[in-house]
């Protein structure tokens, strides 16, 4: 087992925020002459711990405190209350020893010079993480050959599409091999071609690399490609802790049947099973596990009739977490 | 010396930033140009009318030359940081493993050297043409590194000013209140010989004066404040970079980041 790099234990984050007095001229000038602020708990007394090589994805709905915490860790934002350690590193007290240790893709931000070429920020960060020169040459060219950066690194970022950017983002995040790499939202606004061939370097550069990976996203794909662990968090508080597999398979237990039969329009009146979609001779069914059985549900279909087909898969993630959301708020406001 | 590469290099990468906005320079440039061409003609017409004045309209043009110069050369610095405070942008800045304040200060550096030496040459053309007479050699040898100094402490305010909006998120009206101040508290267009006393003293405890009436004031007095100026730049340099990192420190505990 390894040893945890990165340890929080009852991390909690609250910001400021002005609120409104009710609406009406003289609400109005009061708001302006002695404004409202209150404390809003972006994070709850959060606490996991990460083990080297690990890839977790850390997710939840708008607001939940995803982008708060990785803050935190990566050493930009103060927590209130709670005990923080990444790589041995308190990182807000510690902020430039860990970052020469940690690599940040902020997928909304941009850490490249926006009206120069690539290279020049690849330059600028390799002084900037005090890499020996032939290191960096190195190693820059490793990155430009992974991610397939040649035609880009001379071209001024302003003029990247937002694919080729974000490749260079994740490139520039790497030069310098962090152990960690947090990445916050790194695929949004991608097409799903560069989507896919993001998941695929990320993956493959924690497989060579032993890079630990904490990623947040909305986009079950990257989660999917690229994470073995989630970590749910919702209000602030964290609500699930474990493998992606349990998570399909402990919380919704839900199974996509799909059937291509001989027959046309087969029946399935069966506790549990519910028909998605079906034409005359295919039917796609959900299957509640702990309900009926997937082999008493083949067995039926095959009472009616051959079939030609059939594929078994777990439900999508997306439907999984969507009902975990659901779930998790019926739980809060009862 | 690794902890100066680095900030060499952001410097460097500066430099080439601000060499890529060709546009706003040439810009400045012509502002600039335009500006001595009012103002020399305004002089000259003074100076014809048998109003009195501070120099000759010659001297003044030079003195507004030089002003101008190292008001337009510091970098506005302010309005990128807080742009990256809104945006939540500097959140990539801050984790990278520098100190963000000697960061910036030495992006300002690199900005400085291109805007300097552009502005430079078209203030001393400018003036040139205009006034048809090149102030004395020793004059100008002394201008030119204090000049650069006063604009580095300049663009140190403009960063105090940028780091402001940790808090405020707009730090425009406070750059507008300190750009009237270096107007007026500094001597801008008029030598501070002029105020009336109260005022003169008012702007002597203010870092206004040995950015813009001191570099210039060579032109009018010679070489006679040259220890003081270096004195009061220094002193002045030393202050604002400890407020700045100060600034800094308080900031990034009130740092509040829009999320993902």
């Amino acid at each position: 087992m390894n040893a945890p790099v990165i340890e929080l234990s009852g991390l909690t984050k609250t910001f400021r925020a002005r609120r409104a007095r009710s609406s009406g001229t003289f609400a109005r000038l009061k708001d302006f002459v002695a404004p409202i602020t209150e404390h809003v708990l972006a994070v709850d007394r959060v606490s996991f711990e990460i083990t080297a090589g690990e890839r977790v994805a850390f997710i939840g709905p708008n607001g939940a405190g995803k982008s708060t915490t990785l803050k935190v860790l990566s050493g930009i934002l103060h927590p209130d209350a709670g005990h923080v350690s990444v790589l041995g590193f308190v990182p807000w007290q510690q902020r430039q020893a860990l970052g020469y240790r940690i690599g940040t893709v902020f997928g909304q931000r941009s850490q490249l010079w926006h009206h120069l070429p690539a290279r020049d920020t690849f330059e600028l960060l390799g002084s900037v993480y005090e890499l020996p020169r032939a290191q960096h040459r190195e190693r820059l060219q490793a990155l430009t050959r992974a991610f397939d950066l040649g035609p880009l690194l001379d071209k001024p970022v302003s003029q990247l599409s937002l694919g080729e950017r974000m490749r260079a983002e994740v490139a520039a995040s790497l030069l310098h091999r962090p152990q960690i790499l947090f990445l916050d939202e790194p695929s949004i606004g991608l097409d799903v071609a560069a989507k896919s061939v993001l998941r695929d370097l990320l993956q493959r550069q924690s497989e060579q690399e032993g890079t630990t990976l904490l990623l947040t996203s909305h986009d079950t794909g990257d989660i999917e490609r690229v994470c073995q662990r989630a970590i749910v968090v919702h209000g602030g508080r964290v609500v699930w802790d474990g493998s992606l597999q349990q998570l399909r398979r402990n919380y919704l237990g839900e199974k996509r049947v799909r059937l291509w039969s001989e027959r046309e329009h087969l029946r399935f009146a069966l506790p549990g099973v519910r028909v998605l979609s079906e034409s005359p001779h295919f039917t796609q069914l959900a299957v509640q596990v702990n309900v009926t059985a997937v082999g008493a549900v083949v067995e039926h279909a095959l009472r009616q009739g051959a079939l030609s087909d059939l594929t078994i898969e777990d439900a999508p993630l997306d439907e999984v977490i969507e009902a975990f959301y659901r779930d998790t708020r019926t739980r809060q406001a009862s | 010396m690794k902890p100066f590469r680095k900030y060499w290099a952001f410097a460097r990468v500066a430099c080439g930033e601000a060499r890529s906005h060709r546009g706003e320079l040439y810009a400045r440039g012509l502002f600039f140009a335009l500006i001595l061409a009012v103002f020399a003609a305004l002089w000259r017409a003074v100076g014809e009318a048998g109003l009195p004045l501070a120099a000759r309209p010659e001297r003044l043009v030079w003195y507004l030359a030089v002003t101008e110069w190292v008001l337009l050369s510091a970098p506005l610095r302010h309005l990128e940081i807080q742009e990256d405070v809104r945006r939540g942008d500097v959140a990539c800045q801050l984790c990278r493993p520098v100190a963000y304040p000697r960061a910036l200060l030495a992006q300002c550096l690199g900005m400085l050297v291109v805007r300097a030496s552009f502005l430079g040459v078209v203030a001393f053309s400018a003036a040139a043409l205009y006034t048809r007479e090149l102030p004395a050699w020793s004059a100008l040898v002394l201008v030119v590194p204090f000049g650069l100094l006063a604009a580095l402490v300049l663009a140190e305010l403009y960063l105090i000013l940028g780091l402001v909006a940790f808090w405020l998120r707009d730090a425009t009206p406070l750059y507008w209140v300190c750009g009237k101040l270096t107007f007026i508290l500094g001597g801008l267009m008029l030598p501070l010989e002029l105020y009336p006393r109260w005022l003169q003293v008012l702007a002597a405890c203010t870092p206004f004066p040995s950015l813009l009436a001191g570099p210039a004031g060579f032109l009018l007095h010679g070489a006679t404040h040259v220890g003081a100026l270096a004195l009061h730049l220094v002193f002045w340099a030393l202050a604002l970079f400890g407020i700045l990192e100060f600034v800094f420190w308080r900031a990034t505990r009130v740092l509040q980041l829009s999320g993902g």
